[in-house]
Protein backbone atom coordinates (compact mmCIF):
# COMPACT_ATOMS: atom_id res chain seq x y z
CA UNK A 1 0.00 0.00 0.00
CA UNK A 2 1.35 3.48 -1.07
CA UNK A 3 -0.68 5.51 0.49
CA UNK A 4 0.10 9.44 1.29
CA UNK A 5 2.71 9.62 -1.00
CA UNK A 6 1.72 12.66 -2.15
CA UNK A 7 2.49 14.26 1.17
CA UNK A 8 5.86 12.83 1.13
CA UNK A 9 6.74 14.04 -2.52
CA UNK A 10 5.45 17.71 -1.72
CA UNK A 11 7.78 17.54 1.60
CA UNK A 12 10.47 16.38 -0.07
CA UNK A 13 9.51 18.92 -3.28
CA UNK A 14 9.79 21.49 -0.82
CA UNK A 15 12.60 21.01 1.39
CA UNK A 16 14.72 20.01 -1.70
CA UNK A 17 13.91 23.46 -3.18
CA UNK A 18 14.05 25.72 -0.37
CA UNK A 19 17.48 24.61 0.37
CA UNK A 20 18.94 24.09 -3.26
CA UNK A 21 17.62 27.48 -3.79
CA UNK A 22 19.08 29.30 -0.82
CA UNK A 23 22.52 27.25 -1.69
CA UNK A 24 21.95 28.92 -5.34
CA UNK A 25 20.98 32.10 -3.35
CA UNK A 26 24.54 31.99 -1.61
CA UNK A 27 26.32 31.30 -4.60
CA UNK A 28 25.39 34.19 -6.78
CA UNK A 29 25.40 36.52 -3.95
CA UNK A 30 28.99 35.72 -2.82
CA UNK A 31 30.14 35.56 -6.49
CA UNK A 32 28.78 39.28 -6.98
CA UNK A 33 30.36 40.43 -3.70
CA UNK A 34 33.98 38.48 -4.62
CA UNK A 35 33.42 40.63 -7.70
CA UNK A 36 32.97 44.25 -6.31
CA UNK A 37 36.44 44.26 -3.94
CA UNK A 38 38.29 46.97 -4.88
CA UNK A 39 41.55 46.60 -6.01
CA UNK A 40 44.19 47.74 -3.31
CA UNK A 41 44.93 51.49 -5.57
CA UNK A 42 45.02 53.45 -2.39
CA UNK A 43 43.63 56.97 -2.18
CA UNK B 1 21.22 58.89 45.03
CA UNK B 2 19.45 55.80 45.70
CA UNK B 3 18.44 53.01 42.98
CA UNK B 4 15.17 53.71 43.98
CA UNK B 5 15.02 57.58 44.35
CA UNK B 6 16.61 57.36 40.87
CA UNK B 7 14.10 54.67 39.32
CA UNK B 8 10.84 56.89 41.07
CA UNK B 9 12.88 59.96 39.09
CA UNK B 10 12.57 58.69 36.02
CA UNK B 11 9.37 56.98 36.00
CA UNK B 12 7.62 60.09 37.84
CA UNK B 13 9.34 62.52 34.49
CA UNK B 14 7.27 59.94 32.39
CA UNK B 15 4.13 59.67 34.47
CA UNK B 16 4.21 63.86 34.28
CA UNK B 17 4.86 63.95 30.54
CA UNK B 18 1.81 61.46 30.44
CA UNK B 19 -0.37 63.94 32.48
CA UNK B 20 0.46 66.53 30.00
CA UNK B 21 0.21 65.43 27.14
CA UNK B 22 -2.35 63.12 28.05
CA UNK B 23 -1.45 60.41 25.48
CA UNK B 24 -2.44 57.22 27.15
CA UNK B 25 -5.55 58.79 28.62
CA UNK B 26 -7.04 60.27 25.01
CA UNK B 27 -5.39 57.60 22.44
CA UNK B 28 -4.23 54.55 24.33
CA UNK B 29 -7.44 53.91 26.64
CA UNK B 30 -9.47 54.16 23.34
CA UNK B 31 -7.28 52.16 21.16
CA UNK B 32 -8.05 49.12 23.96
CA UNK B 33 -11.63 49.77 24.28
CA UNK B 34 -12.11 49.78 20.53
CA UNK B 35 -10.25 45.88 20.32
CA UNK B 36 -12.69 44.97 22.81
CA UNK B 37 -15.34 46.12 20.50
CA UNK B 38 -13.34 44.79 17.54
CA UNK B 39 -13.25 41.47 19.41
CA UNK B 40 -16.96 41.17 20.02
CA UNK B 41 -17.69 41.94 16.44
CA UNK B 42 -15.09 39.39 15.12
CA UNK B 43 -16.49 36.87 16.96
CA UNK B 44 -20.05 37.82 16.15
CA UNK B 45 -21.00 39.04 19.79
CA UNK B 46 -22.06 35.48 20.35
CA UNK B 47 -23.19 35.44 24.14
CA UNK B 48 -22.04 32.24 24.37
CA UNK B 49 -18.53 32.62 23.24
CA UNK B 50 -17.66 35.94 24.87
CA UNK B 51 -17.62 35.20 27.92
CA UNK B 52 -15.98 32.36 28.07
CA UNK B 53 -13.32 33.72 25.56
CA UNK B 54 -12.98 37.16 27.88
CA UNK B 55 -9.98 36.14 29.51
CA UNK B 56 -8.12 35.77 26.53
CA UNK B 57 -10.06 38.57 24.56
CA UNK B 58 -9.11 40.75 27.55
CA UNK B 59 -5.00 39.65 27.70
CA UNK B 60 -5.40 40.36 23.45
CA UNK B 61 -6.24 43.80 24.37
CA UNK B 62 -4.06 45.08 26.96
CA UNK B 63 -1.29 43.07 24.94
CA UNK B 64 -2.15 45.17 22.03
CA UNK B 65 -1.92 48.71 24.08
CA UNK B 66 1.13 47.40 25.95
CA UNK B 67 2.98 48.07 22.36
CA UNK B 68 1.33 51.20 22.09
CA UNK B 69 2.91 52.40 25.41
CA UNK B 70 6.12 50.95 25.01
CA UNK B 71 6.63 52.68 21.78
CA UNK B 72 5.07 56.04 23.69
CA UNK B 73 7.43 55.46 26.38
CA UNK B 74 10.49 55.55 24.04
CA UNK B 75 8.82 57.80 21.59
CA UNK B 76 9.20 60.39 24.02
CA UNK B 77 12.78 59.77 24.43
CA UNK B 78 13.28 60.85 20.96
CA UNK B 79 12.03 64.45 20.96
CA UNK B 80 14.48 67.37 21.73
CA UNK B 81 17.70 64.74 21.75
CA UNK B 82 16.01 64.06 25.39
CA UNK B 83 17.69 60.01 24.96
CA UNK B 84 21.49 62.09 24.97
CA UNK B 85 19.83 63.68 28.18
CA UNK B 86 19.27 60.42 29.96
CA UNK B 87 22.64 59.16 29.33
CA UNK B 88 24.51 62.15 30.10
CA UNK B 89 22.30 62.19 33.42
CA UNK B 90 24.64 60.34 35.52
CA UNK B 91 21.32 58.53 36.42
CA UNK B 92 22.17 54.20 36.60
CA UNK B 93 20.76 52.62 33.67
CA UNK B 94 19.53 50.13 35.72
CA UNK B 95 17.57 53.08 37.84
CA UNK B 96 16.43 54.41 34.31
CA UNK B 97 14.87 51.30 33.54
CA UNK B 98 12.82 50.25 36.52
CA UNK B 99 11.57 53.98 36.54
CA UNK B 100 10.39 53.78 32.62
CA UNK B 101 9.06 49.91 33.10
CA UNK B 102 7.07 51.21 36.23
CA UNK B 103 5.98 54.16 34.32
CA UNK B 104 4.34 51.77 31.58
CA UNK B 105 3.21 49.17 34.52
CA UNK B 106 1.18 51.94 36.49
CA UNK B 107 -0.66 53.25 32.86
CA UNK B 108 -0.90 49.24 31.70
CA UNK B 109 -2.69 48.81 35.41
CA UNK B 110 -4.99 51.64 34.84
CA UNK B 111 -6.11 50.36 31.41
CA UNK B 112 -6.44 46.86 32.61
CA UNK B 113 -9.06 48.60 35.11
CA UNK B 114 -10.87 50.65 32.23
CA UNK B 115 -10.59 47.42 29.91
CA UNK B 116 -11.68 45.07 32.30
CA UNK B 117 -15.02 46.88 33.49
CA UNK B 118 -15.63 47.27 29.57
CA UNK B 119 -14.95 43.36 29.51
CA UNK B 120 -17.27 42.52 31.97
CA UNK B 121 -19.98 44.89 30.57
CA UNK B 122 -19.90 44.04 27.05
CA UNK B 123 -18.82 40.35 27.16
CA UNK B 124 -21.45 39.69 30.42
CA UNK B 125 -18.93 38.22 32.59
CA UNK B 126 -19.13 37.09 35.88
CA UNK B 127 -16.29 38.00 37.98
CA UNK B 128 -15.05 35.63 40.81
CA UNK B 129 -11.52 35.19 42.78
CA UNK B 130 -10.86 38.88 42.73
CA UNK B 131 -7.62 38.56 44.48
CA UNK B 132 -6.22 35.99 42.49
CA UNK B 133 -7.01 38.08 39.12
CA UNK B 134 -5.20 40.85 41.06
CA UNK B 135 -2.52 39.16 41.57
CA UNK B 136 -2.24 37.61 38.23
CA UNK B 137 -2.48 40.93 36.70
CA UNK B 138 0.58 42.62 38.78
CA UNK B 139 2.71 39.78 37.53
CA UNK B 140 1.43 40.22 34.21
CA UNK B 141 1.76 43.57 33.85
CA UNK B 142 5.00 43.91 35.64
CA UNK B 143 6.10 41.59 33.23
CA UNK B 144 4.90 42.98 29.82
CA UNK B 145 6.18 46.62 30.89
CA UNK B 146 9.40 45.43 31.64
CA UNK B 147 9.56 43.44 28.10
CA UNK B 148 8.48 45.79 26.67
CA UNK B 149 10.89 48.32 27.85
CA UNK B 150 13.62 46.11 27.13
CA UNK B 151 12.80 45.94 23.56
CA UNK B 152 11.91 49.74 23.45
CA UNK B 153 15.46 50.22 24.21
CA UNK B 154 16.97 47.69 22.27
CA UNK B 155 15.34 49.16 19.04
CA UNK B 156 15.69 52.61 20.33
CA UNK B 157 17.22 55.04 18.08
CA UNK B 158 16.59 52.68 14.74
CA UNK B 159 14.42 54.03 12.44
CA UNK B 160 12.53 50.77 12.16
CA UNK B 161 11.70 51.01 15.85
CA UNK B 162 8.02 51.61 15.56
CA UNK B 163 7.75 48.58 13.81
CA UNK B 164 10.58 45.75 15.14
CA UNK B 165 9.29 46.57 18.46
CA UNK B 166 5.64 44.96 18.30
CA UNK B 167 7.62 41.67 15.84
CA UNK B 168 9.99 41.28 19.04
CA UNK B 169 7.56 41.58 22.02
CA UNK B 170 5.42 39.76 21.15
CA UNK B 171 6.94 36.23 20.71
CA UNK B 172 8.47 36.55 23.57
CA UNK B 173 6.17 37.59 25.98
CA UNK B 174 3.99 34.22 24.54
CA UNK B 175 4.28 32.60 28.25
CA UNK B 176 2.60 35.83 29.88
CA UNK B 177 -0.77 35.16 27.88
CA UNK B 178 -1.06 31.50 28.74
CA UNK B 179 -0.25 32.07 32.40
CA UNK B 180 -2.26 35.46 32.44
CA UNK B 181 -4.87 34.05 30.36
CA UNK B 182 -5.26 30.65 32.29
CA UNK B 183 -5.03 32.20 35.75
CA UNK B 184 -8.05 34.21 34.80
CA UNK B 185 -9.97 31.74 33.83
CA UNK B 186 -9.32 29.59 36.73
CA UNK B 187 -10.17 32.74 38.79
CA UNK B 188 -13.51 33.22 37.20
CA UNK B 189 -14.33 29.34 37.26
CA UNK B 190 -13.87 29.68 40.81
CA UNK B 191 -11.25 27.40 41.16
CA UNK B 192 -8.29 30.02 42.67
CA UNK B 193 -5.87 26.61 43.42
CA UNK B 194 -5.67 25.95 39.27
CA UNK B 195 -4.72 29.66 39.16
CA UNK B 196 -1.80 29.32 41.29
CA UNK B 197 0.49 28.08 39.65
CA UNK B 198 0.28 30.05 36.48
CA UNK B 199 0.50 33.17 38.82
CA UNK B 200 3.57 31.70 40.14
CA UNK B 201 4.52 31.23 36.39
CA UNK B 202 4.50 35.18 35.74
CA UNK B 203 5.70 35.95 38.82
CA UNK B 204 8.96 34.14 37.49
CA UNK B 205 8.75 35.60 34.28
CA UNK B 206 8.34 38.59 35.83
CA UNK B 207 11.30 38.37 37.99
CA UNK B 208 13.44 37.19 34.70
CA UNK B 209 12.87 40.05 32.72
CA UNK B 210 14.07 42.65 35.50
CA UNK B 211 17.13 41.11 36.27
CA UNK B 212 17.58 40.99 32.57
CA UNK B 213 16.79 44.27 32.06
CA UNK B 214 18.54 46.10 35.19
CA UNK B 215 21.13 44.85 33.31
CA UNK B 216 21.29 45.24 30.56
CA UNK B 217 19.25 48.46 30.00
CA UNK B 218 22.62 51.11 31.00
CA UNK B 219 24.37 49.24 27.78
CA UNK B 220 21.79 49.14 25.63
CA UNK B 221 21.32 53.03 26.00
CA UNK B 222 24.85 53.65 24.97
CA UNK B 223 24.46 51.84 21.96
CA UNK B 224 21.60 54.15 20.98
CA UNK C 1 39.16 25.96 -2.51
CA UNK C 2 39.00 22.34 -3.32
CA UNK C 3 38.66 21.46 0.29
CA UNK C 4 35.03 23.22 0.67
CA UNK C 5 34.36 21.96 -2.92
CA UNK C 6 35.06 18.51 -1.88
CA UNK C 7 33.51 19.10 1.48
CA UNK C 8 30.11 20.40 -0.57
CA UNK C 9 30.35 17.21 -2.85
CA UNK C 10 30.89 14.84 0.00
CA UNK C 11 27.31 16.75 1.84
CA UNK C 12 25.52 16.58 -1.69
CA UNK C 13 26.26 12.67 -1.50
CA UNK C 14 25.20 12.12 1.59
CA UNK C 15 21.93 13.61 1.30
CA UNK C 16 21.42 11.83 -2.00
CA UNK C 17 22.34 8.65 -0.20
CA UNK C 18 19.72 9.29 2.55
CA UNK C 19 16.58 10.47 -0.48
CA UNK C 20 17.87 7.04 -1.53
CA UNK C 21 17.52 5.14 1.45
CA UNK C 22 14.47 6.80 2.97
CA UNK C 23 12.26 6.81 -0.42
CA UNK C 24 13.36 3.51 -1.25
CA UNK C 25 14.64 1.29 1.20
CA UNK C 26 13.32 2.04 4.45
CA UNK C 27 10.17 0.15 4.94
CA UNK C 28 6.74 2.29 5.27
CA UNK C 29 5.33 2.14 8.78
CA UNK C 30 1.70 0.34 9.01
CA UNK C 31 -0.80 1.96 10.97
CA UNK C 32 1.28 5.10 11.21
CA UNK C 33 0.64 6.51 8.58
CA UNK C 34 2.51 4.22 6.26
CA UNK C 35 4.68 6.03 3.59
CA UNK C 36 4.36 9.56 5.55
CA UNK C 37 6.74 8.42 7.61
CA UNK C 38 9.37 9.14 5.30
CA UNK C 39 8.94 12.54 6.02
CA UNK C 40 10.54 12.05 9.54
CA UNK C 41 13.65 11.51 8.24
CA UNK C 42 13.32 15.07 7.00
CA UNK C 43 11.76 16.20 9.80
CA UNK C 44 14.16 15.30 12.88
CA UNK C 45 17.29 16.45 11.29
CA UNK C 46 15.80 20.01 10.97
CA UNK C 47 14.66 19.98 14.32
CA UNK C 48 17.81 19.07 15.48
CA UNK C 49 19.50 21.81 13.03
CA UNK C 50 17.28 24.35 14.24
CA UNK C 51 18.35 23.82 17.91
CA UNK C 52 22.15 23.65 16.89
CA UNK C 53 21.76 27.04 14.64
CA UNK C 54 20.54 28.62 17.48
CA UNK C 55 22.76 27.24 19.89
CA UNK C 56 25.49 28.52 17.84
CA UNK C 57 23.97 31.97 17.78
CA UNK C 58 23.78 32.16 21.46
CA UNK C 59 27.07 30.78 21.98
CA UNK C 60 28.15 33.46 19.50
CA UNK C 61 26.22 36.36 20.76
CA UNK C 62 27.91 35.45 23.99
CA UNK C 63 31.46 35.65 22.87
CA UNK C 64 30.61 39.19 21.28
CA UNK C 65 29.37 40.77 24.49
CA UNK C 66 32.41 39.60 26.77
CA UNK C 67 34.57 42.45 26.25
CA UNK C 68 37.67 40.30 26.42
CA UNK C 69 36.67 37.95 23.30
CA UNK C 70 34.28 40.45 21.50
CA UNK C 71 35.28 40.24 17.51
CA UNK C 72 33.04 41.08 14.53
CA UNK C 73 33.34 37.71 13.44
CA UNK C 74 31.35 36.57 16.37
CA UNK C 75 28.32 38.82 15.37
CA UNK C 76 28.72 37.55 11.90
CA UNK C 77 28.68 34.06 12.72
CA UNK C 78 25.72 34.73 14.93
CA UNK C 79 23.56 36.26 11.63
CA UNK C 80 24.46 33.64 9.82
CA UNK C 81 23.84 30.96 11.89
CA UNK C 82 20.37 32.23 12.85
CA UNK C 83 19.96 32.81 8.90
CA UNK C 84 19.86 29.10 8.22
CA UNK C 85 18.11 27.87 11.74
CA UNK C 86 15.01 30.04 10.64
CA UNK C 87 15.08 28.26 7.41
CA UNK C 88 15.59 24.63 8.90
CA UNK C 89 12.71 25.59 11.53
CA UNK C 90 10.06 27.07 9.02
CA UNK C 91 11.20 23.57 6.84
CA UNK C 92 10.70 21.66 10.02
CA UNK C 93 7.48 22.88 10.64
CA UNK C 94 6.04 22.59 7.29
CA UNK C 95 7.53 19.14 6.92
CA UNK C 96 6.02 18.54 10.99
CA UNK C 97 2.70 19.20 9.09
CA UNK C 98 2.79 17.79 6.36
CA UNK C 99 3.62 14.29 8.32
CA UNK C 100 1.04 14.96 10.76
CA UNK C 101 -2.09 15.54 8.18
CA UNK C 102 -1.84 11.59 6.84
CA UNK C 103 -0.62 10.34 10.11
CA UNK C 104 -3.02 12.40 12.66
CA UNK C 105 -5.44 14.04 10.60
CA UNK C 106 -4.69 17.54 11.67
CA UNK C 107 -2.27 20.04 10.01
CA UNK C 108 -1.38 21.25 13.31
CA UNK C 109 -2.27 20.39 17.14
CA UNK C 110 -1.33 22.97 19.90
CA UNK C 111 0.96 20.77 21.42
CA UNK C 112 4.38 21.64 23.33
CA UNK C 113 6.86 21.01 20.47
CA UNK C 114 4.81 22.78 17.92
CA UNK C 115 3.84 25.37 19.59
CA UNK C 116 7.35 26.41 20.98
CA UNK C 117 8.68 25.93 17.45
CA UNK C 118 6.53 28.55 15.92
CA UNK C 119 7.31 30.89 18.59
CA UNK C 120 10.93 29.79 18.56
CA UNK C 121 10.29 30.89 14.58
CA UNK C 122 9.35 34.33 15.10
CA UNK C 123 11.61 34.77 17.57
CA UNK C 124 14.72 34.60 15.40
CA UNK C 125 12.40 36.10 12.31
CA UNK C 126 12.54 39.06 14.49
CA UNK C 127 16.44 38.91 15.53
CA UNK C 128 16.48 38.40 11.47
CA UNK C 129 14.44 41.83 11.14
CA UNK C 130 16.96 43.58 14.17
CA UNK C 131 20.00 42.63 12.15
CA UNK C 132 18.68 44.38 9.16
CA UNK C 133 18.30 47.38 11.19
CA UNK C 134 22.25 48.03 10.95
CA UNK C 135 24.57 47.73 8.79
CA UNK C 136 27.85 47.69 10.20
CA UNK C 137 28.86 45.22 13.42
CA UNK C 138 29.59 47.97 15.62
CA UNK C 139 25.97 49.56 14.75
CA UNK C 140 23.92 46.29 15.55
CA UNK C 141 26.71 44.41 17.72
CA UNK C 142 24.85 44.67 21.06
CA UNK C 143 21.86 44.63 20.79
CA UNK C 144 21.86 41.52 18.51
CA UNK C 145 23.82 39.87 20.54
CA UNK C 146 21.43 40.95 23.38
CA UNK C 147 18.18 40.04 21.56
CA UNK C 148 19.58 36.76 20.40
CA UNK C 149 20.45 35.71 24.31
CA UNK C 150 16.79 36.81 25.01
CA UNK C 151 15.25 34.71 22.41
CA UNK C 152 17.33 31.44 23.37
CA UNK C 153 16.55 31.96 26.99
CA UNK C 154 12.97 32.40 26.23
CA UNK C 155 12.62 28.96 24.43
CA UNK C 156 12.63 26.95 27.25
CA UNK C 157 10.31 29.18 28.97
CA UNK C 158 7.90 28.89 26.49
CA UNK C 159 7.99 24.99 26.07
CA UNK C 160 7.70 24.80 29.89
CA UNK C 161 4.74 27.01 29.69
CA UNK C 162 3.18 25.23 27.05
CA UNK C 163 3.75 21.99 28.13
CA UNK C 164 1.84 22.97 31.12
CA UNK C 165 -1.23 24.44 29.41
CA UNK C 166 -1.28 20.73 27.17
CA UNK C 167 -1.20 18.79 30.24
CA UNK C 168 -4.38 20.51 31.92
CA UNK C 169 -5.92 19.71 28.36
CA UNK C 170 -4.61 16.15 28.65
CA UNK C 171 -3.88 15.88 25.34
CA UNK C 172 -3.99 11.85 24.52
CA UNK C 173 -2.46 11.85 21.49
CA UNK C 174 1.02 12.93 20.98
CA UNK C 175 1.78 14.76 18.16
CA UNK C 176 4.90 14.07 17.99
CA UNK C 177 7.25 12.45 15.79
CA UNK C 178 9.36 10.74 18.41
CA UNK C 179 10.97 7.52 17.16
CA UNK C 180 9.78 4.50 19.72
CA UNK C 181 12.05 1.77 20.61
CA UNK C 182 11.11 -0.84 18.16
CA UNK C 183 12.19 0.68 14.76
CA UNK C 184 13.51 -1.05 12.10
CA UNK C 185 17.42 -1.32 12.16
CA UNK C 186 17.38 0.29 8.02
CA UNK C 187 14.71 3.03 9.65
CA UNK C 188 17.69 3.71 12.67
CA UNK C 189 20.72 4.16 10.51
CA UNK C 190 18.67 6.10 7.78
CA UNK C 191 17.60 8.93 10.20
CA UNK C 192 21.49 8.77 11.33
CA UNK C 193 22.43 9.08 8.33
CA UNK C 194 19.93 12.34 7.68
CA UNK C 195 21.26 14.35 10.58
CA UNK C 196 24.18 13.63 9.64
CA UNK C 197 24.15 14.84 6.03
CA UNK C 198 22.26 17.93 6.97
CA UNK C 199 24.56 18.78 9.80
CA UNK C 200 27.33 18.88 6.94
CA UNK C 201 24.87 20.77 5.43
CA UNK C 202 24.58 23.40 7.87
CA UNK C 203 27.51 23.97 8.15
CA UNK C 204 28.34 24.31 4.46
CA UNK C 205 25.54 26.84 4.20
CA UNK C 206 26.88 28.39 7.27
CA UNK C 207 30.15 29.13 6.13
CA UNK C 208 29.46 30.66 2.71
CA UNK C 209 26.39 32.70 4.60
CA UNK C 210 29.54 33.65 7.01
CA UNK C 211 31.94 34.98 3.91
CA UNK C 212 29.02 36.43 2.33
CA UNK C 213 28.70 38.43 5.43
CA UNK C 214 32.21 39.04 5.99
CA UNK C 215 32.34 40.53 2.31
CA UNK C 216 29.68 42.48 2.90
CA UNK C 217 30.91 43.96 6.09
CA UNK C 218 33.78 45.06 4.86
CA UNK C 219 32.19 46.78 1.67
CA UNK C 220 29.83 48.81 4.50
CA UNK C 221 33.49 49.71 6.05
CA UNK C 222 34.89 50.67 2.96
CA UNK C 223 31.99 52.21 1.74
CA UNK C 224 31.79 54.60 5.13
CA UNK C 225 35.80 55.44 5.21
CA UNK C 226 34.98 56.54 0.83
CA UNK C 227 32.16 58.83 2.28
CA UNK C 228 34.10 60.20 5.32
CA UNK C 229 37.01 61.06 3.01
CA UNK C 230 34.90 62.24 0.12
CA UNK C 231 33.27 64.84 3.23
CA UNK C 232 36.99 65.78 4.57
CA UNK C 233 37.98 66.47 1.21
CA UNK C 234 35.17 68.59 0.61
CA UNK C 235 35.19 70.42 3.57
CA UNK C 236 39.22 71.57 2.46
CA UNK C 237 38.25 72.75 -0.85
CA UNK C 238 35.81 75.06 1.24
CA UNK C 239 38.48 75.91 3.45
CA UNK C 240 40.72 76.91 0.50
CA UNK C 241 38.29 79.15 -1.37
CA UNK C 242 36.72 82.43 0.67
CA UNK C 243 40.92 83.48 1.55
Amino acid sequence: MSHNWNYVVAGYAIVTASLAGYGVWLRVKLRRARRSLPEESGD
Amino acid sequence: MSFLREAALVAGKDLRVERRSRVALQQIVPFAAIVVLLLAFALDSDSTLLPRAAPGLFWAAIFLATLLAVGRSFGIEEANRARDGLRMSGLDGGSIFVGKAAAVAVELFLLEVVVGIAVVVLYDVTVRGVLILLLAAVAATIALAATGTVYGVLAGGLRARETLVPLLVLPAVMPVMLGATRAFQAAIDNSPSDAWPWVQLLAVFAVLVVAAGVVAFGPLLEET
Amino acid sequence: MTLKRGFLALTLLALGATAVLALWVTPPRENEGWDAVRLLYLHVPCAWIAYLAFGITAVASLLYLVPRTRHPSWDLLAGASAEVGVIFTALMLIVGSLWGRPTWGTWWAWDARLTTTAIMFFLYLGYLALRRSGATVAERGKRCAIAALIAFADVPIVHFSVTWWQTLHQQGTVFNPKLDVQIDGSMAFTLVLAVAAFTMLYGYFVMERFELAQLEEGREERELQLAIAERVRAERREQVVPA
